[in-house]
């Protein structure tokens, strides 16, 4: 399905995006069962109940306003929608807005609402509904974290027409419309926020395909379908109604009860599948696998460079020489993981990779640790420099890391002993696992970080961010403080030439890589098993959250 | 008849009719049984001590490419998900294990049996104060008394063993509690009172040899469940520090490839289960002599 | 064989017991309180953090000084206590920080899913002791060691293995039942069976001690002698004797239950007290943690209670003994 032609004057140059004239947008069909869109066979078939058993934490609020974490994005896409969307080759949408202009100076930025679109309990979508939303993302009394951050540049929302709504930028931001593209950032019924925050966790209103009926904590949510539904991005499948009568969103933390629930037909869905079932579904007709990386940053393992021993850049890159996890990772994802050597997903089109950077070669390890140094041993055969150990303090999370994650932490724990380095490895809750952040007791760390767009290097690596929040949060966990590449990432966030601001993410990337503060391992892991009964069902390419808005149940 | 003489006419009696059976019992039973504990048991103090005499290969050795392989000649156990043997690893995880299994006892057991004695012989006043703590510490759920220990003072052996013993405490004292009342009300101890003999007299020479063969019975049990009750503190993300290879955290982590690599999961619970069993038949085999077989 | 109850002139005595059995369950609870809110004061990270969306959150340091004021954070340690306590007493458990909707609700819909597990597996875990304990002791060498095996295997298996391998068996394998409770009696089989094996294997070992000493007794030599049969014997002499201090471990291993049920909570993906709690934890929301400490305490004590009255029932013993210390 082609995106809608946008309507405003070409003249004006837009940042990040090509009029969407230009986006050849078609549902993509991969032969074999991997894709992030899988091939439909068959008609549509109305009615029934899909049944989806998540693994992931249930969300303590359903509307993703407040907080913004990934739990929250999987259901809120069922029920609520953002003003654009993202297409497979990562160009930006309409969805919400139908066209969308920017000021010469970039400080002022008008979205064209579609027309005739409704919330559920019938508030019209227009741009004061745009202006409420902007503003309950922004007021702090919302808790908002990720969709705040996204507004960061924002200053307010003016309504310009009952359609038109013009967003009034303090900077400019080339990474609006991929903020905007979130599900974190989706738009309300501003009824249904104006009830308050605990009305509004329960059931938040907004335009999606289903409707939120009734939210059982620890079981699981009911989905029904909106009937009056109007509103499905540009490259979606058909613009009408659900087929579905409905969804059933389960809670089953457990992996093994998930597959057990998938195999015996108790459910139709699952998410977090463990590697070995992705392995033994992929050559099993009855199932299908939907490979969907998340979009932002890679995982990786995070050097801090701002306390020994790792402020010794020769100490960083002899770590990184020393691990050796491509053969943990072939064997404990079972063939389903690829090593990432960028510090962004694959799914982002700016990506930059260099394999040279990551060989191990423990010889090299050996001899960059003797110069700076560290030449000492221990009765263990840990290196020693002045009388101090060469620890490294490794605080991993259980409430993030899959099993197969922690057990290839082990195996770089293990690889890394021979050239003298000393993991000490503490699980932890969730939690203890930030506190362990805030107070700078961490050497090495894994920390996802989920967003649209190059923009998340931003967060992660310009030394803004190594300043707390009063909670006592920061992002940039490298510590990386880089004049350098502040400038290549303040560049890149505020021009508007696409070709620009590739060129400055790239050099940004190649300083980041090339400083050793990263050890990229692979995506966000983020699969998804269907029973083969599913037909039409989706990854978004915004988040790679699923979506059923075309899906149907064969019988 | 005098009342001596009714007893030992009872006695008789009750060795008289008693089911053949259960004299056989008494004869032969420990012989077979007790030998392959104590055999057991020496294996376990060997690889408590000198884990290195029975290992076949560094147990924090990995090997990506040889993971998930079957038992074998060459892994006696098989491999895990990293490619390292299990069963060096179970020999290696054999002091940690017992260590949390023995120490977690032994705290729950010390402070069980303070409780029990003073609830059993403090007078009323002190019973029904005691009997009140023991239930102040029983409605507190063990969970969150784990969870708080381990949340405030970090993962890991120790943190585990003293989140399990103060959580089986309560449990103990309580059947400490009982077995006095029981015993306090008994024939011989009826008797001893009769006879005029001071309270510190009886306890010490009636009471606490009567009870304590059946708690040190209890205490045999409990090494086991203690064993378990750390593993699942693992499963719940709460537990022992990689890589060290404690019999609970390998169960726990175990768990997840069940379907592809059942021996992962089977052998550390052998293990777990093995222990409880020989540990068990040992002390009652001990209980019996110290009975004198009456 | 039932027992009456004494009557007439010792009803002053019964109300005294009865009035010592309320005070005690009253102090039970304030202590249960107490206890809890110095031991949450414990675990490090910061209330006021909790209340505003947990760690990753933006809050200004405004809002974490305003939310500290309106929930009386900054006030001394004692008088939030009192204030607690009197919360407590009008029956306010006040709002969960992580959840937004008051602990009462969300304890409330849950409490009655877990008791029904607990109970459920509680009588399972008897049957299946009783059963164990009476048909294998003093049969013969073979069928105790055997007993005694089952018992100490029982025992020593954990849940999440024993749960892996049931659905192994009966979801994947015959498909018989469901591996994710929904709600239905079908999907409670499972949890119930994993939850009562190692119970009863723990029960059972209780109760062989005490169903050998009872047979030992001269009361159940001299009823062989008199000529009733094994069989009649155990039922009818010896069950009481076994399954005394199995009764007073019943409120033990309700409570247990209660809260401890949270790795089958987790695996069957039931919603259950267990669960929250290791949640509330997890995200420092006190408010849930002091309700689901109160309400296992709540019905831990009133088991008590009930336990205590049915054991003065059955056990002729302990009512002499209540005599003699007047």
């Amino acid at each position: 399905m082609r995106a809608a032609p946008v309507t405003a004057t070409p003249t004006k140059r837009r940042a990040g995006i090509i009029a969407g004239a230009l986006a050849l947008v078609s549902t993509i069909t991969l032969a074999g069962c991997q894709a992030a869109e899988p091939e439909a066979s068959g008609d549509p078939v109305e009615g029934g109940t899909l049944v989806y058993a998540s693994g992931d934490a249930e969300p303590t609020c359903l509307d993703p306003h407040v907080g913004g974490n990934y739990p929250q994005a999987l259901i809120s896409g069922q029920f609520l929608e953002s003003l654009v969307s993202r297409d497979e080759s990562g160009e930006i949408i309409p969805w919400l807005a139908e066209s969308w202009q920017s000021s010469d100076d970039q400080l002022a930025w008008e979205f064209t609402l579609r027309e005739g679109i409704e919330f559920t309990d019938g508030t019209p979508l227009d741009a004061e509904a745009v202006k409420v939303n902007v503003e309950h993302l922004k007021d702090p009394a919302t808790q908002s974290s990720t969709g705040y951050l996204a507004m960061g540049k924002v200053d307010a929302v003016e309504v310009v027409s009952d359609r038109v709504a013009r967003f009034v930028l303090s900077a400019p931001d080339s990474a609006l419309l991929e903020s905007l593209a979130q599900p974190w950032t989706a738009i309300q019924s501003p009824a249904g926020i104006a009830r308050g925050m605990d009305a509004n966790c329960q059931a938040p209103i907004g335009t999606g395909p289903f409707v939120v009926d009734e939210w059982v904590k620890q079981d699981h949510v009911t989905l029904v379908r909106n009937d009056d539904y109007a509103s499905a991005p540009a490259d979606a499948a058909h613009t009408g109604p659900a087929y579905l009568e409905g969804i059933e969103w389960r809670f089953v933390p457990d992996s093994s009860t998930r597959y057990a629930a998938l195999q015996g037909g108790q459910v139709d869905v699952i998410d977090n599948p463990q590697p070995d079932t992705i392995a033994a579904a992929k050559g099993d007709d009855a199932f299908t696998w939907l490979d969907a990386p998340r979009p932002g940053a890679s995982n990786r393992i995070e050097l801090n460079s701002g306390q020994a021993p790792f402020d010794d850049e020769r100490v960083r890159e002899a770590f990184i020489r020393a691990v050796d996890v491509n053969d943990g990772i072939d064997s404990l994802f079972f063939g389903t993981a690829e090593r990432s050597y960028s510090p962004l997903s694959s799914v982002e089109p700016l990506a930059y990779s260099d394999e040279t950077l990551f060989e191990t070669d423990l010889d090299a390890a050996n001899t960059l640790l003797d110069e700076a140094g560290w030449t000492e041993r221990d009765s263990d055969g840990t290196r020693m420099k002045d009388g101090a150990r060469l620890t490294l303090r490794f605080p991993v999370s259980t409430n993030q890391s899959i099993p197969a994650e922690q057990s290839l932490f082990e195996q770089v724990q293990a690889t890394a002993k021979e050239a003298g380095f000393d993991v000490v490895i503490s699980p932890l809750d969730l939690s203890s696992w930030y506190g362990a952040l805030f107070a700078h007791e961490y050497e090495i760390v894994s920390a996802p970080y989920t967003k649209v767009g190059p923009d998340v290097l931003r967060i992660l690596y310009h030394s803004d961010s190594i300043t707390p929040a009063p909670s006592g949060y920061f992002a940039n966990l490298a510590q990386l403080d880089d004049p350098e590449v502040d400038a290549l990432l303040a560049g890149a966030a505020s021009t508007s030439d696409p070709a620009e601001r590739a060129a400055l993410y790239e050099q940004a990337q190649q300083l980041i890589l090339g400083g050793h503060y990263l050890l990229p391992l692979y995506d966000q892991q983020n699969s998804f098993l269907l029973s083969a009964d599913v037909q039409g069902a989706r990854a978004m390419p915004t988040v790679s959250t699923p979506s059923f808005s075309d899906a149907w149940l064969i019988d | 008849m005098s009342e001596l003489e009714l007893r030992q006419t009872t006695i008789d009696a009750e060795i008289a009719h008693a089911p053949a059976a259960r004299r056989r019992q008494r004869l032969r039973l420990p012989r077979v049984g007790t030998i392959l504990a104590g055999a057991f048991v020496v294996f376990l103090l060997v690889a408590t001590a000198f884990p290195v005499l029975l290992e076949t290969q560094d147990p924090n050795q990995i090997a990506p490419s040889e993971a998930f392989e079957a038992p074998s000649l060459a892994h006696w156990f098989g491999t895990d998900e990293s490619g390292r043997d299990i069963y060096s690893r179970v020999v290696e995880g054999t002091s940690t294990s017992l260590l949390i299994g023995v120490t977690a006892t032994v705290i729950g057991l010390a402070l069980g049996l303070v409780l029990g004695v003073l609830a059993g012989f403090g007078g009323r006043f002190v019973d029904y104060g005691v009997n009140r703590l023991v239930e102040v510490l029983f409605a507190f759920p063990g969970l969150l008394l784990a969870l708080l220990v381990i949340v405030v003072y970090g993962p890991g052996p120790v943190t585990a063993t003293i989140a399990v013993g103060l959580s089986t405490a309560p449990g103990y004292a309580r059947i400490i509690r009982g077995q006095f009342v029981a015993i306090r009300s008994s024939q011989y101890v009826e008797a001893a009172r009769v006879l005029g003999h001071a309270r510190g007299r009886i306890i010490v020479r009636h009471v606490l040899p009567n009870a304590l063969i059946p708690i040190f019975v209890l205490a045999t049990l409990g090494i086991g469940q203690a064993i378990v009750w750390a593993s699942a503190l693992s499963y719940l993300g709460l537990g022992a520090q990689p890589p060290a290879p404690e019999w609970g955290a390998m169960l726990a982590a175990g768990r997840t490839y069940l379907s592809v690599a059942w021996w992962m999961t089977v052998f550390p619970g052998l293990m777990i289960v093995g222990t409880t069993i020989s540990t068990t038949v040992l002390g009652r085999a001990l209980a019996r002599r110290g009975r004198g077989d009456a | 064989m039932a027992h009456r109850l004494s009557g007439g002139g010792r009803s002053g005595r019964t109300l005294r017991h009865l009035g010592l059995l309320v005070g005690g369950a009253v102090f039970v609870m304030w202590a249960v309180a107490t206890l809890t809110f110095f031991a949450i004061r414990l675990i490090p990270g910061d209330p006021a953090q909790a209340i505003l969306g947990g760690p990753g959150s933006q809050a200004s340091q405004e809002a974490l000084d305003q939310v500290r004021r309106d929930y009386g954070l900054d006030q001394p340690l004692l008088v939030q206590y009192f204030a607690m306590l009197g919360r407590l007493l009008t029956g306010d458990l006040g709002d969960s920080y992580a959840l937004k909707v008051p602990v009462a609700d969300l304890l409330g819909a849950q409490i009655g899913g877990t008791l029904l597990l607990a109970l459920l597996s509680l009588a399972l875990a008897w049957v299946l002791a009783l059963a164990l304990s009476l048909v294998s002791t003093g049969r013969g060498r073979i069928a105790t060691a055997v007993g005694e095996g089952v018992e100490l295997t029982a025992a020593a298996l954990p849940q999440f293995w024993l749960a892996a391998v049931l659905i192994a068996i009966f979801s994947t394998g015959l498909g018989w039942l469901p591996p994710v409770a929904t709600g239905t009696p079908s999907g409670l089989v499972l949890p119930v069976v994993t939850l009562a094996i190692p119970l009863a294997g723990f029960l059972a070992q209780v109760m062989r001690e005490s169903l050998l000493e009872a047979m030992a007794q001269p009361f159940v030599i001299s009823a062989r002698a008199r000529g009733e049969s094994a069989v009649g014997v155990r039922l009818r002499h010896t069950i009481r004797h076994a399954a005394l201090p199995g009764i007073s471990l019943s409120g033990w291993a309700l409570g247990w239950l209660l809260s401890g049920a949270v790795v089958v909570e987790t695996i069957f993906a039931i919603p259950g007290l267990g669960r929250t709690l290791l949640q509330a934890v997890t995200l420092r929301d006190i408010p849930v943690v002091t309700g689901v400490v109160l309400l296992i305490a709540l019905v831990y004590v009133l088991m008590t209670v009930l336990t205590d009255v049915a054991s003065r029932i059955a056990d002729p013993r302990l009512r002499q003994e209540a005599e003699a210390q007047r």
